[in-house]
């Protein structure tokens, strides 16, 4: 075990907490776990290409599971300016419930997680308890997540309402922290009912965050779920999204990366009921030293279900993009459909890109098609431009956007789609 | 406004240009016919500043300016445009937004203010009521999934916005039908003015049927070997470009020589 693990696991609570005994038992599960493995290293499969050193750097520490104080009116002003305006915002800081604004729509609840344990909301023991396989180092930070369970929040939405727009801020309260927050995000969405979640991660303070969000689609309900990350480069972002479908169910992913220093998300719809639709879209434009590593699995496990994974990459500097995909078709999901779509442009020598779609099939009459692709801009592309009169920069430029804006294109909503756009034509990474 | 003197290039080692003179005067339209593998294209993307073409002597002036030695861009900003063999498709780019980053680069390099989208819009709604064009090009990527008769009338559409003082169509008419033929037609006779010289290059003859040119030139081997009137371009229809190696004016009857030699 890593050194860091050792400093972590001797952190760790001696006593389960607070809460109903059934959480008490997880967090013991977890600590658990995590004091048999540590952290995951590079001798994992899924952490080959993606080594922990930037945690080390920052010599983190664990940060308390108990509420903390609301933060001092001066903090609030740390908090990122909202990429739109509407919807209803919850800011997170340092891993809590901070601030919540505007007015909150019929059918939705937010609440803090402790307030929710303490509260014993229905589903919620079922929902957190669900949470699949955290053996082995590979699951290190779920099982730290777990045993650290108290800190984040609760969304949920009630059966057969539209919940619209939900913004969740999150930011770090002050400079150089040396706290690895660690944040769980529940969200309980009732049979029919509709919410579109943005959630929206930038500094401005650099930090080291281990989030764990906890999904359970009702039938023919619906979720959008748009992750936008533009974070400082020595900010390190784990993430792990684990989301359950039920039949007719439908949930959306849009990610974007535009930052951070080290990014791991791992995301992994299970479709459990038939008819349920899954599409997974990102994008990741990174330079710099940065390193941004995506992992999406899809498991069908009931018939007539369809997933699609899209993901366009960039990578310029010495910038580090892993990407890889996996479906499984599992016995009995017959009729399925899966499609997944990887593209990249490297535009310097320096940067890597390492992706990998994997596909299994054990059911009958599926549709599966896979591509994964890394290559360079089209220089015919770019003298057409040149020869109407844009410079090679602003053509590149153009062109690079263009190339990830198939994915904003996806955004159903034509401000945010914009927006997004923009800011991914301020922060693409130069050639060379 | 346009003067190439004893132009050599060379194209992955091989000398394709060998020798090329043309004089090109505001207001004029020039025709360059030739065989395959004359160099027509090359004469197009050197003036264009594509890369991978070796100008090994000779000059270009544009406008008094040495065209060579500027960047493609530059070339574009003071007034020279290359209508595409076969224009690039750009997934993703709005074709109005693209069109626009163009102009206002253009605008911006001669220190003319920036348009708004607003003006833009009126400039574009004006430019396709000019060519009889529909406004269903403009909403989509750049030639992306276009077929061979949009793709080519894009190019038109481009030309007409940015009005060039020079436009060079590189066989423009190349994969069209007859219908896009004169639609495309159409639009460059609407773009002809004094103040605009052109060169159409071309293999086929009937694209001058619509294009009625002032001169006609003979591209054979790097070098012009003939140029004469709008005429000219019928008797190569007719003759093929056999003669042209048979012995060049030598082997033609007496009326085309005396064509060719006195447009």
């Amino acid at each position: 075990m890593s050194e860091l693990a050792e400093q972590l696991a001797t952190a760790l609570p001696s006593d389960a907490g607070s809460g109903p005994q059934w959480a008490r038992a997880l967090r013991d599960a977890g600590a658990e776990q995590f004091r048999q493995h540590g952290l995951p290293s590079r001798k994992d499969e899924a952490w080959k290409y993606t080594g922990l050193s930037a945690l080390d750097r920052r010599q983190v520490q664990l940060a308390a599971s108990s509420p903390a104080p609301a933060p001092a009116p001066a903090s609030q002003a740390s908090l990122p300016a909202p990429l739109v305006d509407e919807g209803y915002q919850v800011n997170m800081l340092d891993g809590q419930v901070a601030l919540q604004l505007g007015d909150l729509p019929t059918g939705l609840t937010v609440l803090s997680l402790a307030d929710a344990l303490d509260q014993e909301i229905g589903g919620l023991q079922d929902l957190l308890e669900s949470l699949p396989d955290m053996k082995g180092s590979t699951h290190g930070f779920t099982a730290l997540n777990t045993a650290m369970l108290n800190p984040g929040m609760l969304i949920h939405v009630a059966a057969g309402t539209d919940a619209g727009r939900l913004l969740v801020t999150w930011a770090a309260s002050c400079q150089d922290s040396p706290l690895l927050i660690n944040t769980r995000v529940c969200l309980i969405m009732e049979n029919g009912a509709k919410l579109e979640l943005l959630e929206q991660f930038e500094g401005p303070y650099a930090n080291a965050s281990n989030i764990v969000v906890q999904a359970d689609i009702g039938e023919y309900a619906s979720l959008q779920h748009v992750r936008f990350q533009q974070e400082p480069e020595d900010t390190v972002l784990i993430t792990r999204t684990e989301i359950t479908q039920q039949s007719g169910s439908e949930y959306a992913h849009y990610g974007f990366d535009l930052g951070g220093g080290l990014v791991r998300h791992d995301l992994h719809t299970a479709l459990r009921g038939s008819g349920a639709k899954s599409a997974i879209n990102g994008a990741y434009l990174l330079d710099g030293n940065r390193h941004v590593d995506n992992q999406a699995r899809v498991d069908h496990f009931a018939p007539g279900c369809f997933s699609e994974q899209y993901f366009r990459g960039v990578a310029g500097g010495s910038g580090r993009a892993v990407f890889n995909t996996a479906v499984v078709v599992h016995p009995g999901a017959d009729e399925s459909e899966a499609r997944q779509s990887n593209a990249n442009i490297l535009l310097s020598a320096r940067a890597e890109i390492d992706t990998k779609p994997e596909l299994e099939i054990y059911a009958d009459e599926v549709i599966a098609s896979h591509g994964a692709t890394v290559g360079q801009l089209d220089e015919q592309a770019v003298f057409y431009m040149r020869s109407r009169g844009l410079s090679e920069h602003e053509a590149r430029q153009l062109l690079t956007t263009a190339f990830c804006r198939s994915v904003s294109d996806k955004l159903t909503d034509p401000v945010l789609s914009e927006h997004i756009s923009q800011r991914m034509m301020d922060v693409m990474p130069e050639a060379g | 406004m346009l003067k190439i003197k004893n132009l050599h290039a060379k194209v992955a080692g091989n000398e394709i240009l060998k020798g090329l003179n043309l004089e090109l005067k505001a207001g004029e339209i020039h025709a360059i016919m030739g065989p395959n593998g004359a160099g027509k294209s090359t004469l197009g993307n050197i003036l264009a500043g594509r890369e991978g073409y070796e100008v090994t002597q000779g000059e270009v002036l544009f406008n008094g300016k040495d065209l060579l030695e500027l960047e493609p861009e530059e070339r574009a900003c003071e007034g020279v445009f290359l209508a595409f063999q076969y224009p690039v498709e750009i997934p993703g780019v709005n074709n109005t937004y693209f069109l626009r980053a163009a102009l206002n680069a253009q605008r911006k390099y001669r220190g003319e203010p920036e348009l708004d989208s607003v003006g833009f819009l009126r400039l574009v709604r004006e430019k396709l009521e000019i060519l009889h064009i529909g406004d269903e090009l403009l909403h989509r990527a750049v030639n992306e999934g276009f077929s061979g008769g949009e793709k080519k009338r894009n190019e038109i559409f481009q030309m007409a916005v940015l009005e060039p003082t020079l436009a060079i169509l590189d066989e423009t008419d190349s994969g069209l039908d007859i219908d896009a033929l004169k639609t495309v037609a159409e639009g460059v006779n609407r773009l002809r003015s004094k103040d605009r010289g052109m060169i159409v290059v071309t293999h086929y003859q009937r694209l001058l049927d619509y294009i009625v040119p002032d001169k006609v030139h003979v591209l054979a081997d790097g070098k012009l070997v003939a140029t004469g009137g709008a005429d000219l371009a019928l008797k190569l229809e007719e003759q093929g470009y056999a003669w042209l190696e048979d012995g060049g004016i030598a082997s033609l009857d007496a009326e085309s020589a005396e064509q060719v030699l006195n447009p």
